[in-house]
């Protein structure tokens, strides 16, 4: 009975990658599934002057010498933000210039996975455990080929791969956000990509989709609402459902034995759509809290059970 | 897509760069979650409802400073929670708060006794707060006699609760949006309201006042000539002493504080929903909005006090909330405060308008009652201690239906042994407040060794380098604060003025712990064989 444990939306979090490495052993799993969502969303300077560094985390400037460099790096990875030495010059040339910076961008965040492609080498090689991975929305489509160059973690997006007795389709794109993010396209489109794997999926009752947008009103897409200024409206209490109707119409056709979401971090849960289990774990990178899914199939009966847990 | 850069320390230099990337959202304003707050610790649904009002059985008691200390220790709760938010956000509350310091078997006994079980007594006291503060006044002012009869009957009251029920379970159902609007607006019509109060108290003399009630009370109640002076009478002859308002004695006036703390103890009630909020993990934002929730009701209440003491007279007030519990009061409806202050103007059309207005308080505050309940009871479905059922929700409207069973059903048949006064229910209320501040003190704990039992999410939060003396602040404030707490509970527990430490309600508090506790058994055991292990749901996996 393989046993499947499913995390999402680490968002750059290193902590949490050596959590998801560490998962298979923890829980004795055998495949572990990254619904995307990998990389960061900010680079945190920390700037080489008059002899010392100076870096502003939680609204507050701190200096810093030259041996302490390194823990504050890893308490800025440990949040999910990218560390970045610099001169003051570099500073000023990336504040004043979005096409060096978006460069800049996509160089520490293809690093990052480089590394934490590294680090699957490391911890899985030799275990047993499969490891895949489907970049998300907010990953850049250059990650797809740093994940192809491993080989030990294998990239999902767009395929259809056997899990023992099960099959497995993944995509991390999703339906439009006022973020304009790098994976989204309308329902339609994104209809049209989830249906050209869902058709070729043999047996639907011992299908996995593994879909990094959750489906629409399904309790696992309340997002909190924002103006059109992004501003959070109020206080933040008000949630509204964002997840994809192409999403929700595929799982609905099809009745997959499970889908598996991601996206909308505070949006945790686990709910029938007819026969199809979905859950979306949510996401505390943030806090180094890794929230994921453990599921125990069963060839005879699709699925045992299911946790969610906070590890 | 690197396009935007934030957080300037300094003027010219930024702090970080940001990308485009999902749910980077501008914060949210401390002014819509202060609402939540201000009106969670409400000054008319519980501070004159209960707080102000239960003053005459601690009568050597001083109010005002009773309010003000009351104000100081629940703003050291205050700390803590918005600590809390801070460190774990978008955990969902008291609940994951416990679970992940204290374990899940600890953190499911405290959170659903604290905030599911107990808040199947609090529907009657909500549907008696619903009678007293806005059908009765309305119906007597109306001379709608047949109106106020029937809600002082059991039949009427167990009424009152399930008209409360269906309002709250609308408010549930139309979701969070739709209520921060109702609230929002009720805010509004809610202050105005007491503004207009505060003016007449402010604007007319006692004497004018006595005229008032004596005359209402005649035309509205039937009372003889001199309703005023009877009800002084009535009130100390059922045992209140009177005193001025300023007058102090310490002993008693720490006696007060478990009244109050049935009013002012919920500045926090909101901390199950800013797990949902993206910008909770700064500090300010939390703690402000239920800092000012807290101490705009604190000053409104002084304030009240003192107008109350001077146009209605203190003695007055106190032998009208006595006389009343005794039964013997000439206005035979609770002495509604609101009420008495619209007598001042000689005119019911307009007595009943801010009748209406004031109803405010109550419409915008009656869906706390199962908002943050509802959250508790998913977050244990998701954990699989509750069958997931729990957490169904439907299709069409997202009706959270499974939750609603669950805190429907239960409270229907509270209501009924509170309206029907069986075992004495009536007489627990100080338990819906004792239960909860039960599950506050095991957070509390929970928060003073977070630095030290989780140090891996504590060390890297932006709270971690608030100290005091080398110490934590937020283990600081949690003894201060666990300290207040305890203090409350023994009262609750030794002293009998507070209706908490008799036999059926001891029972009555006992069988919620202890069907909590066969609850999460029950569940410990089945989901083992089913090969699942509940204690794995918190456990930390190894980052190296």
């Amino acid at each position: 009975m393989p046993k499947v444990f499913f995390a999402t939306d680490l968002h750059g979090s290193e902590v949490c990658w050596r959590k998801f490495l560490n998962a298979g052993r923890f829980y004795d799993a055998d495949i572990l599934i990254c619904g995307g969502d990998m990389t960061g969303k900010a680079i945190v300077p920390i700037v080489q002057e008059n002899g010392h560094f100076t870096f502003t985390l939680g609204a507050e400037q701190q200096a810093i010498e030259a041996a302490q460099v390194a823990d504050v790096e890893a308490q800025i990875r440990r949040k999910g933000y990218y560390p970045l030495q610099m001169t003051e010059e570099r500073l000023h040339e990336l504040d004043t210039d979005p096409d060096k910076r978006a460069a800049c961008f996509q160089q520490v965040m293809l690093d990052g996975v480089d590394r934490w492609m590294s680090l699957a080498a490391e911890k899985l090689r030799g275990t047993g455990i499969r490891c895949f991975v489907c970049p998300g929305n907010d990953d850049e489509m250059e990650v797809d080929d740093v994940i192809r160059r491993s080989d030990i973690v294998e990239l999902g997006e767009g395929r259809m791969v056997e899990i023992g007795d099960f099959t497995m389709i993944s995509t991390g794109w999703s339906n439009p956000t006022p973020w304009k993010t790098h994976r989204e396209e309308s329902e339609e489109r994104l209809a049209a990509r989830i249906e050209a794997m869902a058709s070729q999926v043999p047996d639907p009752s011992r299908a996995i989709f593994n879909l990094h947008c959750p489906p629409h009103a399904s309790g696992l897409d309340e997002a909190p609402a924002i103006d059109a200024d992004l501003k959070l409206m109020h206080g933040g209490r008000a949630l509204r459902p964002v997840g994809s109707t192409a999403v929700r119409k595929a799982i609905e056709s099809h009745q997959p034995l499970m889908s598996l979401h991601g996206h909308i971090h505070e949006s945790k849960g686990a709910v029938k759509l007819g026969k199809t289990l979905s859950i979306n774990p949510g996401s505390s990178y943030e806090e180094g809290v890794l929230m994921a899914a453990i599921v125990l199939l069963d060839a005879r009966n699709g699925i045992k059970s299911y946790q969610l847990v906070n590890g | 897509m690197a396009d935007a850069t934030m957080g300037s320390s300094s003027a010219s230099r930024p702090a970080l760069f940001l990308r485009n990337a999902t749910g980077l959202v501008k914060a949210w304003s401390t002014f819509d979650a202060f609402i939540y707050s201000f009106m969670s610790v409400n000054l008319v649904t519980l501070v004159l409802y209960y707080g102000t009002a239960s003053g005459y059985l601690q009568s050597d008691g001083q109010l005002l400073s009773a309010v003000l200390f009351t104000g100081v220790m629940v703003t050291f709760l205050v700390i803590v929670y918005a600590g809390l938010v801070t460190v774990m956000p978008r955990t969902g509350g008291d609940y994951a708060w416990q679970s992940r310091v204290l374990g899940g078997g600890v953190a499911f006994v405290l959170a659903v006794t604290g905030w599911w079980f107990i808040l199947w007594y609090w529907t009657p006291i909500y549907g008696n707060i619903l009678v007293a503060m806005f059908i009765n006044p309305i119906a007597a002012t109306l001379g709608w006699t047949g109106v106020t009869d029937f809600f002082s009957h059991p039949l009427g009251i167990f009424v009152a609760c399930l008209l409360t029920l269906a309002y709250v379970s609308v408010v549930v159902t139309l979701g969070m949006e739709a209520y921060a609007k109702i609230q929002k607006v009720s805010f509004w019509l809610g202050v105005g309201g007491i503004a207009v109060v505060a003016i007449l108290l402010l604007l007319y003399s006692q004497s004018d006042f006595q005229n008032a009630f004596n005359r209402e009370a005649s035309s509205l109640f039937g009372a003889k000539d001199g309703a005023y002076q009877a009800t002084i009478d009535a009130g100390t002859k059922a045992g209140y002493t009177p005193h001025d308002v300023t007058f102090f004695s310490a002993g008693p006036t720490l006696l007060l504080v478990p009244f109050l703390l049935f009013a002012l103890l919920w500045p926090n009630w909101g901390a199950t929903l800013y797990g949902e909020v993206r910008g909770a993990k700064e500090y300010r934002r939390p703690f402000w909005s239920m800092f000012w929730g807290l101490w705009a009701t604190i000053a409104f209440t002084l304030v009240v006090i003192l107008l109350i003491a001077k146009t209605m007279g203190w003695t007055f007030y106190n032998s009208a909330n006595s006389a009343f519990g005794a039964g013997t009061a000439p206005v035979t409806i609770w002495p509604n405060p609101i009420m008495f202050a619209g007598w001042l103007v000689n005119n019911h059309l307009f007595q009943v308008v801010l009748l209406l207005v004031m109803g405010a308080w109550f419409f915008g505050w009656a869906g706390t009652l199962f908002l943050s309940s509802t959250r508790v009871i998913f977050a244990a479905a998701f954990d699989r201690v509750l069958p997931s059922w729990a957490a169904n929700i439907s299709a069409g409207r997202r009706v959270p239906y499974g939750a609603l069973v669950l805190m429907v059903v239960p409270s229907i048949v509270v209501s009924a042994l509170y309206a029907w006064n069986v075992f004495s229910f009536q007489t627990f209320i100080l338990d819906a407040a004792l239960v909860i501040a039960v599950t506050f003190l095991g957070t509390v704990i929970a928060a003073t060794i977070l630095p030290w039992r989780r140090k891996d999410i504590y060390a890297s939060s932006p709270i971690a380098r608030y100290k005091i003396a080398g110490i934590p602040t937020i283990t600081v404030a949690s003894v201060v604060a666990g300290a207040f707490l305890l203090f409350t509970l023994y009262e609750w527990f030794s002293n009998s003025i507070y209706g908490v430490n008799n036999r059926t309600s001891l029972y009555f508090m006992g069988a919620m712990y202890v069907l909590a506790i066969v609850v999460y058994a029950v569940a410990f055991y089945v989901r083992r064989s089913q090969g699942i292990d509940l204690n794995k749901i918190h456990e930390a996996i190894p980052v190296e």
